[in-house]
């Protein structure tokens, strides 16, 4: 037996294997290069399009760490100083006070109303039957309109709200025009407005508890609240932070509805973050200053958001 | 019969006045035309183009807009008014101009506003419209104008800041106000009170109606937190206590709002309010003022005079009613003052059509467009000398119905001035000051609140 040739056979074999299969490697990876640049290409629009939010997003960072200001020949470079000087003000922190009061009160109070309007809709008696399309109307209806009906309604002199209020032997009520009273009137505004999205994502979260959680439920001797307490509301509870963590990024952010009805006043009482950081920039024309607010905001609205959906994971978890 | 012959008669006699009223009219306005057409210039030289006019939602501008067929037809360019509300008109506005933005050519601006646009270079300068004679008709008149109006739109700016008492035009007036006390002569008559002249005499009005009608708001002025709250009642009386806004120390511009005079003024001033004001001050812009007053709901008012004047037009529920007043003075005061605001025409510096836009601010701003609208009893303060001369406005402007709104006219017209300092940064400043004035109605203390005010105008300074 020629034992030689044999070892020559088999590592020839064996080169010849191994160049075919390092080949097939390399049409592999040449096929997995090809399919990566479609992925790319596929993808690129996204890219593109993320990027330039990027771009816009770290062009109003460096605003914030600039002068501009309308009418200024030169705009230099200031670091944080916008920030500095606005942090040692006490109009700056007033703000980040009423920012935070009408985030947190607003979620609060809507997801309170907004639960137990889902368990109204939940209970199918006919007058639940009826409001469920009807109590939806405020969500489709433009912030700005929402101000502007509630501004006329509240006013002290003329508005609708100050006569009801009469029919029941209730003096004037100064509403928006009173410093000590314009916060609570535009968290009324803001929990009619979104009070239905809570109801909607919660009765979603009702309609899907399974029957038979409930039955077995009553059957160990639990009723009517006990079953609402320690069965739904566990169930819902994701459901109710996932509204929230909407919620809350929208509230932080709000606007419309401020800027429409008292601009912030009276005084300072409602002039949450936001609507400093557009007076300072498009009323009082100083864009680096008003960009330094918009970035302060937007930390809050990042901080608010991260704890939230924390908490969500947390009790996902746990009802999991 | 006799009636119905006694009404044909008079249906007769209004007949051939309104005839009468016309033809002059008319006949002005051809006569006018006859001589842009003498002065060569070529209102054709731009035909097919198409401008957008932005501006606020404002009688002067229901104005121009109603002639505007006519332009249409001498020039073949199209305008396209854009109007927006007040607020959002002057928030767009800056988004507009300061983004660049070759949407607007021909913008409604003030003195105040374009001096924080004139420095970013978003408003073009007009000199070269106006001394170019291919540009502009010799029969324009550009020395028709109120001088006071034409030198508060003419200055220069030098290192991002403004230079009054000279340099370039900014800006065309095309209507202007003078800010008054203007009241319901029925609502006083009624209660027995005479025209107040000063804060403390209002604030004593004003709780003696109080008591007499209590649905009634004795007195109605803007009070949101922008500075048009300021640039009406608040400076006009200020200034008759000797605030300035700013003034010049050791040569250098200082804020005059933490004055001893300042801190007497504002003391009156919120007194005057709280007492007076509607509880909705701090949400009350003109819309609310005018709206107070047409209706009766409000007694008085003190805000621009033409808002008097509309409402007392033959037809409106006030006709008639409503009378004028030079605005109120400090108790120790020999003179009242007011505030002029001039509503002018700009041209935005990013416009494509610039031609076609000078055209446009030309013709709005001619003697025949000024007269026609002010006796369409819409541009009611003409700022051309010779609409204040002419019969048919005069005529017009004296009616009865009209109470004594020439003759206050001329009164206060004789001390009205620009009560503010022409500099960058007014909106930044004046903007502080109404959010200070709505803190002090809210209780704030009045010194404190000012001191604060002032280290807040300094530290943007």
């Amino acid at each position: 037996m020629d034992l030689q040739g044999i070892d020559a056979i088999v590592t020839l074999q064996s080169s010849v294997d191994q160049l075919s299969s390092s080949k097939n490697e390399q049409v592999q990876k040449a096929e997995q290069n090809a399919l990566d640049w479609w992925s790319l290409a596929a993808i690129a629009p996204a890219i593109i399009i993320l990027l330039g939010f990027l771009f816009l997003f770290s062009y109003g960072v460096f605003q914030s760490l600039t002068d501009l200001k309308l009418g200024r020949p030169v705009v230099r470079f200031i670091g944080f100083t916008n920030y500095e000087v606005a942090i040692k003000t006490q109009d700056f922190w007033n703000s980040v006070r009423a920012t935070m009061a009408y985030a947190c009160s607003a979620v609060l109070a809507e997801a309170f109303f907004g639960l137990a309007l889902a368990k109204l809709f939940a209970s199918g008696v006919f007058l639940a039957r009826l409001m469920r399309p009807v109590i939806l109307l405020p969500l489709v209806l433009p912030p700005m309109s929402v101000a502007l009906m509630w501004t006329t309604m509240m006013d002290p002199q003329i508005g609708i709200l100050n006569y009801l209020l009469s029919l029941v032997g209730i003096g004037r009520f100064a509403w928006i025009s009173d410093a000590s009273t314009a916060m609570f009137s535009l968290l009324l505004i803001d929990i009619w407005t979104y009070t239905p999205f809570f109801a909607l994502i919660i009765f979603a979260g009702l309609q899907g508890i399974n029957d038979e959680v409930r039955e077995a439920a009553r059957v160990n001797g639990a009723r009517g609240w006990a079953t609402f307490l320690h069965i739904e509301l566990p169930l819902i509870a994701p459901y109710i932070l996932i509204a929230a963590v909407f919620r809350l990024i929208e509230s932080l952010n709000q606007f419309d509805i401020i800027f429409g009805t008292t601009q912030g006043g009276p005084g300072d009482s409602t002039s949450v973050l936001s609507v400093r950081a557009y007076i300072t920039a498009f009323q009082n024309l100083a864009f680096g200053r008003g960009a330094a607010l918009m970035v302060v905001n937007w930390m809050i609205v990042l901080l608010g958001t991260f704890a939230m959906v924390r908490l969500w994971r947390l009790v996902r978890q746990r009802v999991s | 019969m006799t009636r119905t012959l006694a009404a044909l008669g008079g249906h007769s006699a209004h007949f051939v006045k309104t005839a009468l009223i016309c033809s002059t009219l008319l006949a002005g306005a051809a006569t006018s035309f006859d001589q842009a057409e003498a002065q060569e210039i070529n209102w054709r030289q731009f035909e097919g183009s198409s401008i957008v006019w932005a501006y606020d939602i404002h009688p002067y501008a229901d104005a121009v807009a109603a002639q505007l067929p006519e332009f249409e037809n001498l020039t073949g360019i199209k305008v396209t008014p854009e109007l927006y509300p007040d607020d959002a008109y002057w928030n767009k506005l800056t988004i507009q101009l300061s983004t660049k933005s070759a949407s607007w050519d021909v913008v409604g601006t003030g003195i105040q506003p374009a001096w924080d646009l004139a420095p970013g270079q978003l408003l073009e300068p007009l000199d070269r419209y106006l001394n170019n004679p291919k540009l502009t008709s010799a029969s324009y008149d550009y020395k028709d104008f109120f001088p006071a109006l034409r030198d508060a739109l003419t200055w220069q700016v030098n290192g991002g800041q403004i230079e009054a008492g000279g340099g370039q035009v900014w800006a065309i007036p095309h209507g202007f106000e003078n800010i008054q006390l203007f009241y319901r002569k029925d609502i006083l008559d009624k209660h027995g009170i005479k025209v107040p002249t000063t804060p403390p005499e209002m604030s004593a009005a004003c709780e003696k109606l109080k008591s007499a009608d209590p649905a009634i708001t004795p007195l109605g002025v803007r009070g949101v937190r922008f500075w048009s709250s300021i640039h009406t009642a608040a400076i006009s009386i200020a200034k008759s206590y000797g605030v300035h806004d700013f003034v010049v120390k050791d040569g250098k511009l200082e804020t005059g709002l933490d004055s001893p005079e300042s801190v007497a003024f504002h003391q009156d001033y919120v007194e005057m309010i709280k007492k007076c004001a509607a509880q909705s001050f701090a949400n009350d812009n003109w819309y609310q003022v005018v709206d107070g007053i047409n209706s009766g709901r409000t007694a008085m008012a003190i805000d621009s005079n033409m808002f008097g004047f509309w409402n007392d037009v033959a037809g409106k529920p006030a006709s008639g009613k409503i009378a004028f007043a030079p605005p109120l003075r400090a108790p120790n005061g020999k003179n009242f003052e007011s505030n002029i605001w001039i509503w002018s025409l700009a041209m935005n510096a990013a416009s494509q059509k610039k031609g076609a836009a000078w055209l446009f601010i030309q013709w709005a701003t001619s003697k025949q467009v000024e007269l026609k609208g002010a006796v369409a009893g819409k541009l009611v303060n003409s700022p051309r000398a010779s609409t204040w001369s002419d019969k048919v406005w005069l005529d017009y402007a004296t009616k009865p119905e009209f109470t004594n709104f020439v003759d206050t006219f001329k009164i206060v017209q004789d001390r009205a001035a620009l009560a503010f300092t022409p500099r960058a940064g007014f909106a930044e400043a004046m903007n502080a000051w109404a959010v200070a004035m709505q803190k002090m109605v809210n209780g704030a203390d009045v010194k404190a609140t000012l001191t604060d005010l002032a280290s807040e105008i300094r530290s943007s300074m």
